[in-house]
């Protein structure tokens, strides 16, 4: 007796685009929570040398994608921000998730590139190497470590954290790439 | 005027929306993240195991043991003639269950299922079997984040138990991260061989003086400045379920720095607390 009531439901909600607009927005904030409970776990089959997917990177490209670059800085800031408090605050996670955002953003605009698995997985790539990078050189300013060993880790970090994150980034892609789609769309 | 307004019917609703967004993230990171800690906390409840306390690792309980009795052989010889030497007094441990990993790859973090509510404060000492894990960083209601001894900006002081050799120990990148730290000793001729062991010293400010670490795995004596070591930890951090917190006794100084000598009618501070 649950689904008609269930179905009519769904279908008030994509009749009206604001309330569509409405439930997009919860879902995309809960995407985002999902993520942060996501980031101390290490589900086996999720971790290589005991480093996962950067769940919250992956989340940045895929709402950077297609979107402006202020909207995707903004991304970054307040996702940076989570991280901080997820982790430690020095350095911070800011500035490599906005330099992340900021490529991807601009990146759009040349329109060479399809939007595929193959692109999703391998900008994930790159920009996982791009994150870690920042992470580094703030870690190597900041002096509290020796350069050599920041650097020796930044290896072994940038690449397992790659692999994962470009593995894992499709299974966050399609999910959001619909939800947005459908939150977004003028009509029904 | 009519172009800021025009503006803002174009572009004010995002603007807001974006500032709340920032406005929420600041808000949790000021309080440190214990909503999404405690929240994990939450999430995970159902996925604890419960403490087998027969499976617990007696290999590593034993190691342990042994690790204490020759430090303590050791230090019973040095501080034998020492008058007024008060052992600290062993306070019985917190078990808390290990519920989560570091959410960043930089540092080397435990989330652990316990927090202010079951009495755990801010750098009290994790323990497991097998010897020091690492200290609380972060506490929140029912959350603590403990940063481990494995970390690469954790220093920590210690000493080789045998000869009392003392220097530091920092966290190793690599395929070992988890298991092995390097040790830096302070003095150029040491005496260290394979299988020494290792235990927290007294002049380590983060951790009571004592505890075991782990054991020598190898020496490089030409290394510069300092000759180093591998130590093979002794607890099984990167298999970790269940650990222990204890709450951090301050370092015994007053039986190690002399009394402070009034020199011309000048009075000394005391020393320094750490």
């Amino acid at each position: 007796m649950q689904f008609p009531a269930m179905t009519q439901m769904v279908q008030t909600i994509d009749r009206s685009p604001a309330l569509r607009l409405f439930f997009g927005s919860v879902l995309t904030v809960m995407s985002v929570w999902i993520c942060l409970m996501l980031l101390p776990t290490r589900l086996p089959g999720m971790a290589l040398a005991g480093i996962g997917p950067n769940w919250l990177l992956i989340w940045v490209v895929i709402w950077s994608l297609k979107r402006s670059v202020w909207q995707g800085l903004s991304a970054g800031l307040v996702l940076g921000l989570l991280q901080d408090a997820m982790t430690e605050e020095h350095p911070t996670h800011i500035f490599s998730l906005m330099v992340v955002a900021y490529l991807i953003s601009r990146l759009q605009k040349q329109r060479v590139l399809r939007e595929d698995f193959i692109f999703i997985t391998l900008i994930t790539f790159g920009m996982a190497v791009v994150a870690e990078t920042v992470m580094a050189l703030q870690f190597s300013f900041l002096g509290t470590r020796t350069v050599v060993d920041i650097w020796r880790h930044h290896q072994l970090i940038a690449l397992s954290s790659a692999i994962l994150s470009s593995l894992w980034a499709p299974v966050l892609y399609f999910p959001l790439n619909q939800l947005w789609k459908w939150s977004q769309s003028p009509d029904a | 005027m009519l172009s800021v307004r025009r503006w803002w019917e174009r572009f004010g609703t995002s603007t807001l929306l974006t500032g709340a967004a920032v406005g929420i993230a600041l808000i949790i990171r000021q309080t440190q993240g214990s909503f999404l800690l405690e929240s994990y906390q939450f999430i995970t409840r159902p996925f604890y195991n419960s403490p087998d306390r027969t499976a617990q690792l007696e290999n590593a309980q034993a190691q342990e043991l042994q690790q204490r009795l020759i430090d303590l052989q050791n230090k019973n010889q040095k501080l034998e003639d020492l008058l007024g030497f008060t052992q600290a007094q062993k306070t019985k441990g917190i078990p808390a269950p290990v519920i989560g990993r570091s959410a960043d790859h930089w540092w080397s973090h435990l989330v652990l299922g316990r927090g202010k509510k079951d009495g755990v404060e801010l750098n009290s000492v994790v323990m497991s079997p097998g010897g020091v894990v690492g200290r609380v960083s972060k506490v929140s209601d029912n959350v603590s984040l403990v940063t481990l001894l494995s970390d690469a900006f954790n220093q920590v002081g210690v000493t080789v138990s045998r000869t009392r050799a003392t220097g530091f120990i920092k966290g190793q990148s690599g395929d070992k991260a988890g298991s092995q730290v390097i040790m830096e000793f302070f003095d150029k001729n040491v005496d260290v061989r394979r299988g020494d062991t290792v235990v927290t010293s007294s002049f380590s400010t983060k951790f009571p003086s004592g505890l075991p670490v782990g054991r020598v795995e190898s020496v490089d004596m030409g290394k510069s400045p300092s000759p180093e070591a591998v130590i093979q930890l002794t607890a099984p951090i990167a298999a970790l379920e269940w650990t222990a917190i204890y709450p951090h006794l301050p370092a015994q100084t007053e039986d190690i720095t002399p009394d402070p000598e009034p020199k011309n009618g000048q009075v000394l501070p005391p020393a320094e607390k750490p």
